[in-house]
């Protein structure tokens, strides 16, 4: 077993306080269930002198829906939003991306604000120490190379959270406390294409809540991975689809696993006004727009290629499947 | 032999093992759990460098540091180490050189796993880096440098075996195929992590281990040479054991390494490896090549075999000698084939050593062979099944390389496979990308000689009775949840007529135990069950002859049964095995002691050619299953939707223990053969964790049918052969043929990862287009 570096734990009971707690440490880092921190600090990476756990925090806690949407607050475990059958049916995509997280005791413990903010990924970062330093380290941390394209100045480690790609397709806002009090800003606005730094977050802040708007698109969430547990999608899709007497009127796909942030699709409005008993041309179409924004690079054992193509067959797949449902409704 | 009826009903039973309730109630101590008061914390620096010789290393700074206890490096043990005697050349910390990334260099014993880490971290490596080669292609190129000096062509150890006329078979036969096979490296991923407890008494220079080891009588002779101590000054504990599957069934560095640190530092040493560096102790299966071809009559009679096979064994011996003969070997024995050649090449590379793991050398060739057959039945227009059938053996036999056949329950295996699979009507049935597929397998029940030949029996057992009338069966058997210490007791309760719980099993305590060479080969049922047997019965001979004293008849008129003795016929009250007790012990001036041993006959030892001895057994277990697949085409994910297994196993002693082997063995090859493998990126291990070491979880584990074949076999415990390893080998092929039997494609190479598979469907496809363009243009 790998020893963790000595660290404090600080328990706040309100947000001033986990804000404060963390302007008194500049190494202070937030946890909530440490399902993916606690592993990185096992391999070394990262020594913080205090862990603030906000779990303790009531007003992170909570579903609330009405007429405007749901929130949902950043300490709600995985398997509280997997549970929820009112929000799954609602937006049912986030209930299976929630679901499809880990394993149980992950998502017994992790968090939506956790996953949100999940690190990201590479098969040359996820290692311990001596792993690390027999390959030079890496660009993400304490190296200056990137392993999986040499040549290049950035790094691509993989966003790998299941939940962002769900709460992207239905046009989630997320909740900021910091220094500067609460802020709110789209979800995507979160994240930036950059491995090593693919989260927009100020120093000392942290996720409070998300908000989703009422939506009446129908949606779902599918991972693709090497085992139907445990594992990071190696691409996981969501798509939001609403149709309007018989066409397509709203479709939103995002993806996970394939870019250093999850990615919202562009270019899906081309697609609309298709009659919702979509063709192969259409599918096609989709699949060819996915295989084009994704960008997979070497970053997890499964070839980079896979994740293109399987990233595609999934969005195909569920636009198929929604776009079906759509029809079958509309013919009633 | 020692085949005996059972006359109680102890065995065939399906009996809760016996130290169950400990394990399932968290009471059970592991070698990590184990409760030692001020231990310290043994640490080992692992080599960055794939291949470098090794110029200095400079550990003042982490002797200084306070709480550190002992550094040791190469220069505190200049023995080697090794499981075959003829193939030791390993050092437990790196000597001059390092072969691989993660070869232990230097090692620390502190007060704290704080201290032990900061140690490390003050060590410096001075080193000149070597040529690394990570395949076997490339570590057998003509100028490549040799990892070992006596070892030409990096090649440990090359077979060429001849057994009839190959040439003539193959022209004889109606079809002859030949197919390159591929499978990826492996490791056991055993739960429990490695891991030794060592206390040295410095004023009487004696040494206690408890490890996490198959093998404790290795363990004891490596110790003894590797520390030049005495070997009675040496005790060595087998306690709880979190798994084994093959991968301590040699002694391993760790153990070497945390004893010369308790010794350096004059107490008690504990070492538990991280995931990590269990990972890179590994001794796993081998990446393989095989190439086979194959040799059919239109009836599906096998007419020839030829057999070609690469494994990378990474960088020391360990038991790639064993393994690479296992792999030609174990190709006689499941079919009747006229003749049969092998050419086997056990190359190093410098990557952790592989050994030996469950269905040792067997599985992969077993993978080749039993695909190439698949395909070839379908081509001819035959059943797989059927193509089977037309190559049983028939026992008793012998086969062309000295493997004695005694009992063969294959076909009764095929016919409840054919049946519970509903083979006939479904297969070719299920729907779109749907399959069934199906394969047979077969192992040893023991390697027939010892790899440290002594004269010694091959197991030796006592049994002992005292004034409680309790039996204390004392065996040198390492139970790692396999349940055989369950096994010993059932068989000592059967053959003396008591009840199962007035037995209790000491087992695997060097200073309590009789020797015993260790759980491998799955030769404990086997040969310590019939040691068992022959000391129940010594100890039952004693017993009769003082209740006829004491009956006042002939020991012949004596009858037992259920802790009962009395004249045969009489229905007198007699006596409870208590007065028994009493009676014996007065006679035999008090508690007895008796001894069984079991000894395998020369005539089942091999054949007389080079490496004769590895494959030969006893007794052989046949197993035959069928797999459902589906596969989507979309995402190339392979389900495994359900398995039927048949194993003869001789005889189930206990039948709860041998279908939980059977599912264990067929679930172990479902997770080679649909994700499992390891990767190495420069010699790293990328692999190293049970994240990306991709062993099935429970999603992915399907029902799995069970059924017990019972051939009985002459030499076994009460019938009893090998019931945990023989149908590990026929899951990697039944997927194989149950994934052709589903989209028609033929997959050559494990693991079945879903982008080999969609990377296979791709090509398909797009070899489909080409030839559609081509006759479009035509």
């Amino acid at each position: 077993m790998e020893t963790l570096p000595p660290f404090r734990v600080a328990t706040p009971a309100t947000i001033a306080e986990a804000v404060a707690a963390a302007q008194e440490s500049r190494a202070a880092r937030f946890i909530a269930g440490g399902t993916d921190l606690m592993v990185n600090l096992r391999h070394g990476i990262g020594a913080p002198d205090v862990l603030i756990d906000l779990r303790g925090i009531v007003d992170l806690h909570g579903v609330w829906t009405d007429l405007a949407g749901t929130t949902v607050g950043a300490a709600v475990t995985l398997a509280e939003l997997a549970g929820d059958a009112a929000l799954a049916a609602r937006y049912p995509a986030v209930a299976e991306a929630a679901a499809a997280v880990g394993a149980p005791a992950h998502r017994e413990a992790g968090t939506v604000g956790g996953n949100l903010c999940l690190d990201t990924r590479c098969v040359f970062y996820n290692r311990s120490a001596w792993w690390r330093e027999a390959n030079g380290f890496c660009l993400k941390h304490q190296g200056s190379v990137c392993h999986v394209a040499p040549t290049g100045t950035r790094c691509h480690a993989a966003f790998s959270g299941d939940l962002a790609p769900a709460l992207l397709v239905h046009d989630a806002t997320v909740e900021i406390a910091g220094p500067q009090g609460l802020r709110r800003q789209a979800l995507d606005a979160l994240y930036a294409e950059d491995g090593a730094a693919h989260l927009r977050l100020a120093p000392g802040e942290f996720l409070t809540r998300v908000i989703l708007p009422a939506d009446s698109a129908r949606s779902a969430y599918a991972k693709a991975r090497a085992r139907a547990a445990i594992d990071f999608p190696l691409a996981g899709v969501a798509v939001a689809l609403r149709a309007e007497a018989g066409r397509v009127a709203a479709l939103r796909v995002a993806i996970t696993g394939t870019n250093a942030r999850p990615l919202l699709l562009a270019g899906t409005e081309a697609l609309l006004g298709a009659a919702v008993d979509v063709d192969a041309a259409w599918l096609e179409r989709l699949g060819k727009l996915v295989q084009k924004q994704v960008q997979p690079m070497r970053t997890t054992l499964l070839a980079a290629q896979y994740r293109r193509r399987v990233a595609a067959a999934l969005a195909q797949r569920l636009a198929a499947t929604l776009a079906g449902a759509a029809s079958q409704a509309h013919a009633a | 032999m020692t085949h005996i009826r059972p006359a109680h009903d102890v065995v065939g039973r399906p009996t809760p093992l016996i130290d169950g309730i400990e394990k399932v109630t968290g009471q059970a101590h592991y070698t990590a759990d184990l409760p030692a008061a001020g231990a310290l914390v043994g640490r080992i620096l692992r080599s960055p460098f794939a291949h470098a010789r090794i110029r200095a290393i400079d550990t003042e700074a982490a002797r200084a540091l306070p709480g550190v206890h002992a550094v040791i490096t190469g220069e505190d043990c200049d023995q080697t180490y090794g499981v075959l005697p003829i193939a030791m050349n390993e050092y437990p910390l790196a000597r001059g050189r390092v072969r691989y990334c993660g070869e232990p260099v230097v090692a620390v014993a502190a007060v704290d796993e704080a201290t032990a880490a900061a140690a490390l971290r003050l060590i410096r490596l001075d080193v000149e880096e070597l040529p690394a080669y990570f395949t076997a292609a490339e570590a057998r190129t003509p100028d490549a440098v040799l990892l070992h000096d006596d070892k030409p062509g990096n090649v440990e150890r090359a077979v060429h075996h001849r057994f009839g006329d190959v040439e003539a078979g193959f022209a004889a036969a109606d079809l002859v195929r030949e197919q390159v096979f591929r499978c990826a490296e492996i490791a056991h991923a055993q739960m429990e992590l490695n891991a030794a407890l060592v206390s040295y008494d410095h004023d009487r220079d004696q040494l206690t281990i408890w490890s996490t080891t198959q093998v404790p009588y290795y363990v004891h002779l490596m110790l003894a040479r590797c520390l030049g101590m005495d070997m009675s000054r040496i005790r060595v504990i087998k306690p709880f054991v979190g798994g084994g599957f093959g991968a301590r069934v040699e002694v391993l560095n760790f153990e070497i390494i945390t004893a010369l640190l308790a010794r350096a530092a004059g107490g008690t040493v504990r070492m538990v490896l991280s995931r990590e560096g269990t990972f890179l102790t590994h001794r796993g299966r081998p990446e393989t090549e095989i190439r086979l071809k194959l040799g059919m009559m239109r009836s599906g009679r096998l007419t020839a075999c030829a057999c070609e096979v690469i494994q990378r064994g990474g960088a020391y011996a360990g038991y790639g000698i064993v393994t690479i003969l296992y792999a030609g070997a174990l190709l006689h024995g499941l079919y009747d084939i006229p003749a049969i050649t092998y050419d086997g090449w056990r190359v190093y590379a410098n990557l952790p050593p592989c050994g030996a793991m469950r269905g040792h050398g067997t599985v992969d060739v077993r993978f080749a062979f039993e695909s190439l057959l698949d395909s070839m039945a379908t081509e001819a227009g035959l059943d797989p099944i059927a193509v089977r059938r037309a190559n049983l053996l028939a026992a008793p036999t012998e086969t062309a390389n000295g493997l004695r056949v005694e009992s063969y329950g294959l076909g009764e295996c095929l016919d409840w496979v054919e049946q519970a699979s509903g083979w006939r009507e479904r297969r070719g049935r299920l729907g779109a990308a749907r399959g069934l597929g199906m394969a047979c397998s077969h192992y040893v029940s023991g390697a027939a000689k010892p790899i440290h030949w002594t004269g010694e029996p091959h197991a030796v057992v006592h049994l002992r009775l005292d004034f409680d009338g309790g039996l204390t069966l004392l065996t040198g058997a390492a139970d790692i949840g396999q349940g055989s210490s369950t096994v010993m007791a059932q068989a000592a309760a059967e053959v003396l007529g008591v009840h199962l719980d007035r037995v209790r099993v000491v087992a695997a305590d060097s200073m309590l135990t009789p020797k015993d060479n260790g759980s491998y080969s799955s030769r404990v049922t086997f040969m310590v069950g019939n040691a068992t047997i022959d000391a129940a019965r010594a100890l039952r001979e004693r017993l009769l002859a003082a209740a006829a004293e004491k009956l006042g008849v002939a020991v012949t008129e004596v009858e037992d049964s259920h802790e009962h003795f009395r004249r045969a016929g009489d229905n007198a009250a007699g006596l409870s095995f208590a007065e028994v007790t009493q009676a014996a012990l007065a006679r035999e001036g008090g508690a007895i002691t008796v001894k069984g041993t079991f000894s395998c006959p020369l005539e089942f030892q091999g054949g007389k050619h080079r490496g004769g001895a590895v494959g030969a057994a006893m007794g052989f277990s046949y197993a035959a299953q069928a797999v459902e697949v589906s596969v989507d085409e979309d995402t190339g994910m392979v389900a495994v939707e359900k398995i039927w297994v048949a194993q003869d196993c001789g005889f189930a002693i206990n039948p709860l223990a041998v279908e939980g082997q059977m599912q264990g063995a067929v679930w172990m090859g479902m997770g080679q053969a649909i994700g499992e493998e390891t990767r190495y990126e420069n010699g790293l291990a990328m692999h190293a964790s049970l994240l990306d070491y991709r062993m099935p979880t429970s999603v992915e584990s399907p029902p799995i049918d069970v059924h017990i074949v019972e051939s009985r076999d002459p030499n076994g415990p009460f019938g009893a052969k090998e019931a945990s390893e023989g149908a590990l080998a026929g899951f990697l092929p039944a997927l194989i043929n149950a994934i052709a039997d589903a989209v028609g494609l033929r997959l050559d190479t494990l693991p079945a990862t879903p982008d080999r598979v969609l990377e296979a469907l791709a090509k398909r496809q797009r070899a489909a287009r080409l030839a559609r363009a081509m006759q479009e243009r035509a």
